[in-house]
């Protein structure tokens, strides 16, 4: 039997490089997104897309001849099963077995789907629509599955296969249905999907332009997205982010990945008055960013939770506080639920790379007040403030970077580990329930099962959760029997070979190579295993390393760091760091800086806006309603005016200084005086701001100024709209969606009237007697068109007889002239030239009394009777 | 401008001899144009139905209404009823052997007059069916060595019954294709037998009165002037449309040759001048295209037969209503 053609190979060719190589293109996005989101497809999604394009091309040629579709896709599925079994059945070895059959199973999948498209584009319009709304499902279902859920993450999921929907429905019909026998069928397929792109955008671009500014924010960060990607390559992570204005922020989710990009840069420095016992010797700790106290187990990344019990995470924006004035949560200082050995520790943070917006300290800090940069270290420092924090006697930085051979801190490390005996592991069965949940929590599957009996095994001998700790340090700190470490620290650990592998197990099991994720991790679910509340701190780790300036400390990108910290009852949150030390970089990368010693008191602080400024005389005006006086609070409702005396004052904003002239009306500014003159005039306990604003000389001398910019702020608020995902507003969508296709029908609706308006015109309006003529004549057959009296299979004078007769009309005397008119060569009569003249308006006029109104508005709704007058009858 | 006034009164008789015809034949009026247009397009005509639905009587009717006593001036009218065992020679003549003059002459047979009337032709063998084709095409028989000329005015009317009837041999396709203009009768309105059924004694009577009312000459005027009927080149386009469209539509297995363009073209010029117009419009292209077309035609399948032609003539028709007025 010879299999007949259904299409002409123009059809073909058409269907495939119409719906065929969009449908490809969009497969490859998909494939390409899938991939990153699930193990499964072990990253191969060129040869996946070339699977699905095989069998989507090979169903759309196959099935452009008369093949019946059940029985070829039975045949087709009966030869790919057997297929699969043989395979199946051939290779050896669980890995083997496992790794082919799972790439057999995904060539499997995907080549039938590929046929059932190319079957559904070809021939079958159920089918296709079936395509799209899967693949809208598909989208949504991988959306769902998306950890950041951002506007550019959910355009990019969407918008592609929304508009590839419409693209193919559309498209597929009109190929499936045009007539293939003309010669123009390239040129009418242009035209028709000119049209449609023309139509598409016609309805798109005012939608565009409405949402203009939300889409812009949305394209930054899309603008922002490809750097990134850039930068890092596909599948490695950074424990620190770049932001758009070059400054470096912690990352709020660290994922595991197979390598660690690290720089080498100075972030901040910072000095931190904890010492030991002693006084001198610097006791350092590490600074902590965020509290990644979740797991999320399907994409393998450690992840901040907002809703965490207890929150005692102080996240301030330093950016946006007046310089001087403090910043305190009463929240954190009530959950830090440390009692016993503590004490309240500064910390001085000078920023370099770190974003203005970024604030860093150690753990539990609970007080933020932003400082000048003194001017000296103008250029190298960007920004500063103070810190202050609860911190417990026996928090350090030493677990691991324990100087060798320093008996000092030997004996602070046994002396603390003794302290911490103490507790006991009953000791936590008596905290709240609803926090040893959260804190002890872990997936329960065998990878998980596996860590819990490895750390069971560890910790055998070890009684206190002190000691388990300590158990776990020196497991990965241990050799194995040639005498090589166990455990060894490298920034590109690889991933496991094996599809959808539990990172974290193939790291301690098999591997035991990683960086301070793996270590933190790996810890954190070995500690929970023992019911021992744990979670991960983010952050920079200190290394002490000079002691020219004890207590100063420096802070490099590839310090960015992190690792664990355990909850002692009474003792509060405890860090242990049990990554072990990477022997390339025991090394500073750069020797440390001369730190900003001379940090100046200031005795006047005033936050306002200015007013005017005079760069001739530097005077600044300014309204002010918070004060700052001798370090006492002092604000008011109404507006204080300050006339203040610039001359040997310091402008900066948060980017580093500027000129006096950058200063312009309502600009929000704090002014801080360290005058020796306003340094004897103290305060009075009955003081208010107007008695404050008396005391002190006009104009207040003043030493530093900084402005806190506008702009800044709003985007720093949008910002905070886009990382909040906003509830839809799904009235508005609504109402959106409604009047679109209102006035979208609204327009197709009135299109037979508007051009019976059009032509009707035209018909009234010539003067010249051919134009007059053909313009009459075809306002007259469109009228009687539209009101369903197509002139279809009668001649014209047919058509005007029976017209008049229905109507009562002159219809054929005028088709008659105008026959003569437009087919001969002789020159109208004066009788004929009246007769067209004075056709159209009487004609209309009697037509219209004999259809009745509702008639008339009812036939001028079909749509259908305005197509089939400009459609060119098609021969049957 | 003395032609001009000729031309109106030539279409004045036409209108006339319409008239004429009209008073015999009830409801046809169509039908009648067609055989004018026919007869001015120096055509011939078939006319195909069942028995009894008038084909005869209209042919009459048209013979005698040209036709004069007087044979000078007037039109020459033979009539031959074609059977089974009719012979070529009965049509054209035969020589016969004169006595007198020892020799042989040409007695000239009933093909020699300016309206033949053929009447059931395909009841004739191929081979008289043939040698009347011939003629008509020719204008002219050869007997052995001599070639005799036919009239200047030769106008055939030929009927036949439908083919599905007993007893018939069918025309083939190419001897079709000789007959300008194909007419089927069909059966008049209720109306129209009513009235039929009412006067049949008058008809009969109006039909042995007949006038008269077209001379041979202004016949031959007539057919001179069919040629210089003003035909607009859109017209003409739409023609060779029509005729390329039969070639392509995928239910006819033979589209119009080049030779029935041409015909419907002339047949357009005459069918203007029948309806008393000096150029070709619309309703012509109409009117005209099936009578001329349909015989021509071969399609696949009886459907065809009935909606093939009708659509591509509505396809031609919007496209040359909707083009505006050029020259």
């Amino acid at each position: 039997m010879k299999a007949q053609k259904l299409y002409s190979w123009k059809k073909v060719l058409a269907q495939l490089l119409l719906l065929g190589v969009p449908t490809v293109a969009l497969a490859f996005f998909l494939l390409w997104g899938w991939n990153k989101q699930f193990n499964i497809l072990q990253n191969d999604y060129i040869k996946q897309t070339m699977q699905f394009a095989v069998g989507m091309g090979v169903a759309i040629v196959f099935y452009g001849y008369r093949f019946r579709f059940l029985t070829t896709a039975a045949i087709l599925g009966l030869l790919l099963f057997f297929f699969y079994q043989t395979v199946n059945n051939t290779v050896v070895g669980e890995f083997e077995m496992f790794f082919v059959t799972v790439q057999m199973l995904v060539l499997v999948i995907l080549f039938s789907l590929g046929w059932l498209v190319g079957y559904g584009l070809s021939r079958s319009r159920i089918l296709t629509i079936a395509w799209s709304v899967f693949l809208l499902v598909a989208q949504v279902v991988m959306v769902s599955k998306t950890t950041d859920i951002k506007a550019a993450t959910l355009i990019s999921a969407f918008i592609p296969a929304m508009a590839y929907s419409v693209y193919i429905i559309y498209t597929s019909e009109l190929i499936r249905n045009m007539n293939d026998d003309d010669k123009l069928f390239g040129w009418f397929l242009f035209k028709r999907l000119l049209g449609f792109a023309i139509i598409l955008a016609a309805i798109l671009l005012p939608i565009l332009y409405h949402f203009k500014k939300d889409f812009e924010g949305v394209e930054k960060e899309w603008a922002n997205a490809p750097a990134n990607y850039d930068k890092n390559g596909s599948n490695s992570e950074n424990m620190t982010k770049e932001n758009r204005d070059g400054s470096l922020s912690n990352k709020d989710q660290t994922r595991l990945t197979s390598s660690l990009n690290k720089g080498k840069r100075l972030v901040f420095v910072a000095r931190l008055d904890n010492f030991f016992k002693d006084g001198k010797t610097p006791n350092p700790l590490y600074y902590t960013a965020y509290y990644y106290s979740k797991f999320d187990t399907l994409t393998q990344t450690f992840e901040t939770d907002s809703l965490m019990p207890k929150n005692d995470l102080f996240r301030p924006n330093p950016s946006r506080i007046p310089l001087y004035f403090a910043k305190t949560d009463s929240n954190v200082i009530k959950n830090t639920a440390a009692t016993l050995n503590r004490k309240v520790v500064t910390t001085d943070v000078y920023k370099v790379l770190l974003s203005p917006d970024e604030y860093i300290a150690p753990s539990t800090s609970f007080f933020v007040q932003p400082l000048p940069v003194p001017n000296e270290y103008k250029d190298q420092f960007k920004s500063a403030y103070r810190a202050k924090m609860w911190v417990s006697d026996l928090n350090s930085a030493y677990f691991i970077y324990n100087p060798a051979g320093n008996q000092q801190l030997e004996a602070f490390q046994q002396q603390r580990f003794d302290m911490l005996r103490r507790i006991k592991q009953t000791d936590y069965t008596e905290l709240e329930k609803k926090f040893m949940q959260y804190y002890t929590f872990m997936p329960r599957d065998e990878e998980y099962a596996k860590i819990k009996s490895l750390a069971l095994d560890i910790t055998k001998d070890a009684k206190t959760p002190v000691d388990k700790m300590i158990a776990i340090r020196d497991y990965f700190l241990s050799k194995d029997e040639f005498g090589q470490p166990l455990f060894k620290y490298s920034d590109n650990p690889g991933i496991p070979g094996l599809p959808s592998a539990n990172k974290l197990t193939y790291f301690l099991l098999d591997n035991r190579k990683g960086y301070c994720a793996y270590f933190a991790g790996a810890t954190l679910f070995m500690l929970r295993a023992l019911g021992i509340p744990s979670r991960v701190a983010a952050g920079f780790l200190t290394v002490d390393r000079s002691s020219k300036n004890p207590g100063w400390y420096w802070f490099y990108e590839d310090q960015a760091h992190a690792w664990v910290q355990v909850y002692f009852p009474g003792y509060g949150w405890i860090d242990f760091d049990t990554t072990v030390p990477d022997v390339n970089t025991q090394q500073a990368s750069q020797p440390d800086g001369t730190p900003p010693l001379n940090m100046q008191q200031a005795y006047f602080v005033a936050d306002g806006n200015v007013v005017s400024v005079d760069t001739v005389t530097k005077r600044v005006v300014m309204d002010a309603n918070k004060l700052l006086f001798h370090d006492e609070n002092y604000e008011t409702q109404e507006w204080q005016r300050i006339e203040l005396d610039v001359s040997v004052a310091a402008v900066s904003r948060d980017t580093g200084s500027v000129r006096l002239s950058a200063l312009t009306k309502g600009m929000h500014i704090t002014a801080a005086s360290f005058a020796e003159a306003l340094k004897n005039l103290k305060p009075s306990e009955r003081d208010s701001m107007q008695s404050v604003l008396k005391k002190v000389p006009k104009p207040v001398p003043i030493d530093e100024i900084k402005i806190i910019d506008p702009e800044a702020e709003a985007q720093q608020k949008k910002k905070q709209q886009l990382a909040q995902p906003q509830p839809i507003d799904w009235i508005k969508v609504l109402w959106l969606g409604l009047i679109t296709i209102g006035g979208l029908a609204l327009i197709i609706i009135s299109i037979p009237w508007l051009i019976w308006k059009y032509l009707y015109a035209r018909a009234k309006g010539s003067k010249d007697g051919a134009a007059k003529a053909f313009n009459s004549y075809r306002a007259a057959i469109y009228y009687l068109n539209q009101l369903g009296y197509p002139r279809t299979n009668q001649s014209p004078e047919q058509f005007a007889t029976v017209t008049d007769a229905q109507f009562n009309t002159q219809f054929r005397p005028f088709s008659r002239v105008y026959q003569k008119l437009k087919y001969s060569n002789l020159t109208l009569t004066a009788s004929e030239a009246v007769t067209v003249d004075g056709f159209i308006v009487p004609f209309v006029k009697q037509v219209r009394s004999k259809v009745p109104f509702k008639t008339r508005f009812a036939k001028f709704l079909n749509i259908y009777n305005t197509i089939q007058y400009f459609q060119q009858p098609k021969i049957s | 401008m003395e032609q001009n006034i000729q031309i109106e009164t030539a279409l004045a008789n036409i209108q006339k001899l319409v008239d004429n015809i009209e008073k015999v034949i009830r409801g046809k009026q169509k039908q009648i144009q067609y055989v004018l247009t026919a007869l001015l397009a120096k055509g011939h005509v078939l006319m195909e139905d069942n028995p009894g639905t008038g084909k005869t009587v209209m042919a009459k009717t048209l013979a005698q209404s040209i036709a004069s006593r007087d044979s000078q001036h007037g039109v020459d009218f033979k009539r031959i009823q074609f059977t089974p065992d009719l012979l070529p020679m009965d049509l054209i003549g035969s020589h016969i052997y004169d006595d007198d003059k020892k020799e042989f002459i040409f007695k000239k047979g009933p093909l020699f007059c300016n309206v033949l009337l053929a009447d059931e032709i395909n009841r004739a063998s191929p081979k008289v069916q043939s040698a009347l084709l011939e003629c008509m095409a020719e204008n002219q028989i050869t007997m052995g060595e001599t070639t005799y000329p036919l009239e200047k005015l030769f106008f055939t009317i030929a009927t036949q019954n439908p083919v599905e009837m007993e007893g018939t041999y069918p025309l083939p396709a190419a001897q079709l294709d000789r007959f300008y203009i194909k007419l089927t009768f069909g059966y008049v309105d209720e109306e129209t037998e009513l009235d039929i059924y009412r006067n049949y004694l008058g008809i009969q009577d109006n039909l042995e009165h007949i006038q008269q009312v077209l001379s041979m000459e202004e016949i031959l005027f007539l057919q001179q002037e069919t040629s210089k009927v003003f035909i607009h080149d859109e017209i003409i386009a739409g023609v060779r449309n029509i005729v390329w469209d039969t070639r392509k539509h995928p239910d006819i297995s033979l589209g119009a040759s080049t030779r029935s363009g041409i015909t419907f073209l002339k047949c357009l010029k005459a069918f203007a001048l029948v309806n008393g117009r000096t150029f070709v419009t619309e309703d012509d292209v109409q009117y005209v295209a099936k009578p001329v077309l349909d015989h021509r035609l071969i399609y696949r399948n009886k459907d065809a037969r009935q909606k093939a032609l009708a659509s591509i003539l509505d396809k031609e028709l919007s496209r040359l209503s909707k083009l505006k007025i050029s020259g």
